[in-house]
């Protein structure tokens, strides 16, 4: 059973990337949100092995929607993605309960090796 | 047997290890003067600092022996039991054992056996806990696979194993910083985390040397759960991981974070260590400079009156620049007294318990500080004096009994700055020394013939213990008295511009006191011209500068003498003392400096006065450092260079 993904970013752009590799690299995406309000009702509703997190976003921003999604399901597996040069703000989303980061832009190999690395499957 | 990575660490542990251990040795003899809970947290502190970095560098035995001596020392803490003295000197030989494996892994060599000590150590946790510790005490041989495989120890108190974890973040990794903070939080929200290094603020500023992390980690969940949670990071490697045996608890008594892990020894550090050679290297730089620019304003002095204002002030503001630099460098290099003296209570102690003495040695004014090249060359002396001063100073217990004394011998050693000098003195309450033996004996080595011995005054037979070969020691003991080292004391203390003085009375006691100068480098100097010479003097020793006439000045049998200051001061020609041609004689008045001179002030007479100027002095090389009566050399803007002169001796030379 492939793991089912939810992957939130405000530029549709970066989520047809996302999508992608993790189409590549055998996982399921179950959902999209482009914003924070929307990113915890989609968690609520689609109960996703891993969500990505943008870091930047209307609304409610990333961090934010981390902490809610956390207080929804604390065993639930985020992984902030964001620009290098925000490593401030990754950190403040790690401290919130955030279990790793991808950079951006991303690059298949890496995000696949730290999602899998986060899911336990190496 | 260090871990082959860890070498590059190796200066650092052996610096601050000896620190600690130093720290140790300190606070040992401070306890037996009365135990304070602070001493012994402090103990407990630099043991276990000890133990964590041997560990980190792999020095097995080094680690067990340290962690021994941490058991020890928690339940002794713990239990308020005390030291008393059969374990204080277990514990300062446990110290001494760990210092011995410090400098063997300076040098490069293996490590003594320290197993005997490491063994009567577990038998006093025994006596102390009335059980066995936990660990055992394996017969151990000099030294031990790095991470021997022992179960992690649950101990008193309930509190989980703790392990020691290192970890490796990827050099390609492009957020050293994330990856180090996701393994900390990883871990944290395994247990608690202990002796995080680097820092917490280092780690997420990204700042690891090769990326490497280390901390103890406390937890209940077992190695294989470690190992998972560190499986979940990318760009993260485990290095080591190995349990912490016999635990013993640093965390002091901090108020329990509840929002998260707690976690010690994180504090920034204050002051960075800088190699002395580094620190030669910039006062260096910063003379040259000081020279440099002196030579610009001169060559400024040859052009024009026109464009000359403006580059004299860019001179003067370069020179005001270059001077403060210098400041700051010669500030650097200031080190407290502290340094060498620290080690002196446990000297003292050691010295006197082996030669049946019972002395107290006060310590006052250790914070004064001094350049860090004169610090350092007064390390040995300064053990040499206290030595001496236990050893031929301070009668035995009976013997002061009898002569009416306190049973109880006192050393001080006492620091304090006068004006631009630093005075350090040794003084004991025993026995003085006896001039006339002194001189029997430097006479017998035939140093001396039995007139001069005649004429000599006390005060400069005491000098004669000064003498290589002369001792008033009835005895030779492993310690002093082989009239070896009081030459080195001196050749030591005016190899830094100092001056030794010896004043004694029998029955009373002994003071050595030892006049530095606060720096090496910088002299202020008044330059003289004597024929076609010049001389720089030092202003410091300088008090007055005197216009007179040549043929009113008063005579006293063979003296020339100069009224100063309501006395008369004798005055000598710079010309004859220095045997250089004298300049043409001069009808009008002609200046005299009254300097002060070992015996007192004296008169200088010379052709004119030229001015001040600051300089760097630069110390005289063979063969010149022999000539009586020079100091150093320099170079002034003009890029003349002149003899700077040793003022003190320059009258007896």
């Amino acid at each position: 059973m492939p793991k089912r993904v939810l992957v939130v970013d405000d530029a549709i752009f970066m989520r047809d990337i996302i999508k992608d590799i993790f189409a590549s690299g055998g996982f399921e995406v179950v959902g999209e949100a482009s914003n924070g309000v929307e990113a915890v009702e989609k968690y609520k509703e689609l109960k996703p092995d891993l969500t990505t997190m943008d870091l930047v976003m209307p609304f409610k921003n990333g961090i934010e929607a981390t902490r809610e999604i956390l207080r929804v399901d604390g065993r639930a597996v985020v992984v902030m993605c964001s620009a290098l040069g925000q490593e401030a703000l990754v950190m403040e989303a790690i401290e919130a309960g955030a279990m790793d980061f991808i950079v951006k832009p991303p690059r298949a190999e890496d995000v696949l090796a730290v999602v899998k690395k986060v899911l336990g499957e190496t | 047997m260090s871990n082959p990575d860890m070498s590059r660490y190796l200066a650092l542990f052996i610096g601050e290890a000896t620190d600690h251990l130093e720290a140790l040795g300190r606070d040992l003899v401070r306890l037996e003067k009365g135990a304070s809970a602070d001493t012994l947290d402090s103990l407990f502190r630099h043991a276990h600092s000890v133990k964590g970095m041997s560990a980190s560098m792999g020095f097995s035995s080094t680690t067990a022996l340290a962690h021994r001596m941490e058991d020890v020392l928690d339940v002794v803490r713990t239990s308020g039991k005390g030291i008393d003295r059969p374990l204080a000197d277990l514990l300062l030989s446990a110290t001494d054992a760990l210092a011995g494996h410090v400098r063997s892994a300076a040098h490069g060599q293996p490590f003594a056996d320290t197993t005997a000590v490491e063994h009567e150590l577990a038998q006093r946790l025994t006596l102390l806990t009335g059980e066995a510790p936990a660990s055992g005490a394996p017969a151990r041989q000099a030294e031990l696979p790095a991470h021997p495989p022992v179960a992690p120890q649950p101990m008193a108190l309930g509190l989980p194993p703790r392990f020691s974890v290192r970890v490796q973040v990827s050099p390609r990794s492009t957020t050293p910083g994330v990856r180090g903070f996701l393994t900390y939080k990883r871990l944290s929200t395994l247990g608690n985390v202990f002796d995080l290094r680097p820092p917490l603020d280092e780690v997420k500023a990204g700042r690891l040397t090769d990326g490497l992390i280390s901390l103890e980690l406390e937890t209940s969940e077992g190695e294989a759960a470690v190992v998972a949670a560190l499986k979940t990071i990318a760009e993260v490697e485990l290095v080591s991981l190995h349990p912490v045996r016999l635990e013993a608890r640093a965390a002091p008594a901090a108020a329990p974070n509840p929002d998260g892990p707690r976690v010690v020894g994180q504090e920034p550090p204050r002051t960075v260590r800088v190699n002395t050679e580094l620190l030669d290297q910039f006062l260096d730089a910063a003379g040259e400079l000081l020279l440099a620019t002196a030579r610009v304003r001169e060559v400024g002095k040859a052009m024009p009156p026109a464009s000359r204002g403006p580059l004299d002030e860019a001179v003067d503001s370069l020179h005001s620049l270059v001077k403060d630099l210098h400041n700051k460098v010669m500030k650097a290099r200031m080190t407290p007294v502290a340094v060498i003296t620290d080690r002196l209570p446990r000297a003292a102690r050691d010295i006197a318990r082996r030669r049946d003495r019972d002395v107290e040695l006060t310590l006052s004014g250790t914070d004064v500080e001094l350049d860090r090249a004169i610090v350092d060359e007064l390390a040995d002396p300064l053990l040499h004096l206290l030595r001496n001063a236990i050893d031929h100073g301070i009668e035995q217990p009976g013997e002061r009994v009898a002569a009416g004394k306190a049973a109880r011998g006192r050393v001080q050693v006492n620091v304090r700055r006068v004006k631009d000098r630093v005075l350090l003195e040794v003084e004991d309450d025993g026995r003085g020394l006896d001039a006339e033996r002194l001189k029997a004996s430097a006479v017998q080595r035939g140093l001396l013939t039995a007139e001069q011995a005649r004429a000599m005054s006390e005060r400069e037979a005491f000098m004669l213990c000064c003498l290589p070969g002369v001792s008033t020691a009835a005895d030779v003991t492993d310690i002093s008295g082989r009239g070896v080292g009081m030459d080195a004391v001196k050749r030591a203390v005016e190899g830094v511009g100092g001056t030794l003085e010896i004043e004694s009375q029998p029955g009373k006691g002994t003071r050595f006191r030892l006049s530095l100068p606060l720096t090496v480098a910088v002299v202020n100097l008044l330059l003289v011209d004597v024929g076609d010479e010049v001389i720089g003097l030092p202003i410091a020793r300088v008090t007055g500068v005197v216009e007179a006439l040549t043929s009113s000045l008063s005579k006293s049998q063979a003296t020339t003498l100069l009224p100063f200051a309501n006395a008369l001061v004798p005055v000598y020609e710079l010309a004859a003392l220095l045997e250089v041609p004298p300049g043409a004689t001069v009808t009008g008045p002609r200046p005299f400096v009254v300097v002060e001179a070992e015996n007192g002030k004296v008169a200088l007479g010379v052709d004119r006065l030229r001015g001040q100027e600051e300089v760097v002095l630069k110390a005289l090389t063979k063969p010149l450092d022999l000539v009586p009566g020079l100091s150093g050399v320099t170079i002034l803007g003009s890029g003349r260079p002149i003899f700077i002169l040793d003022v003190a001796r320059l009258v007896d030379a």
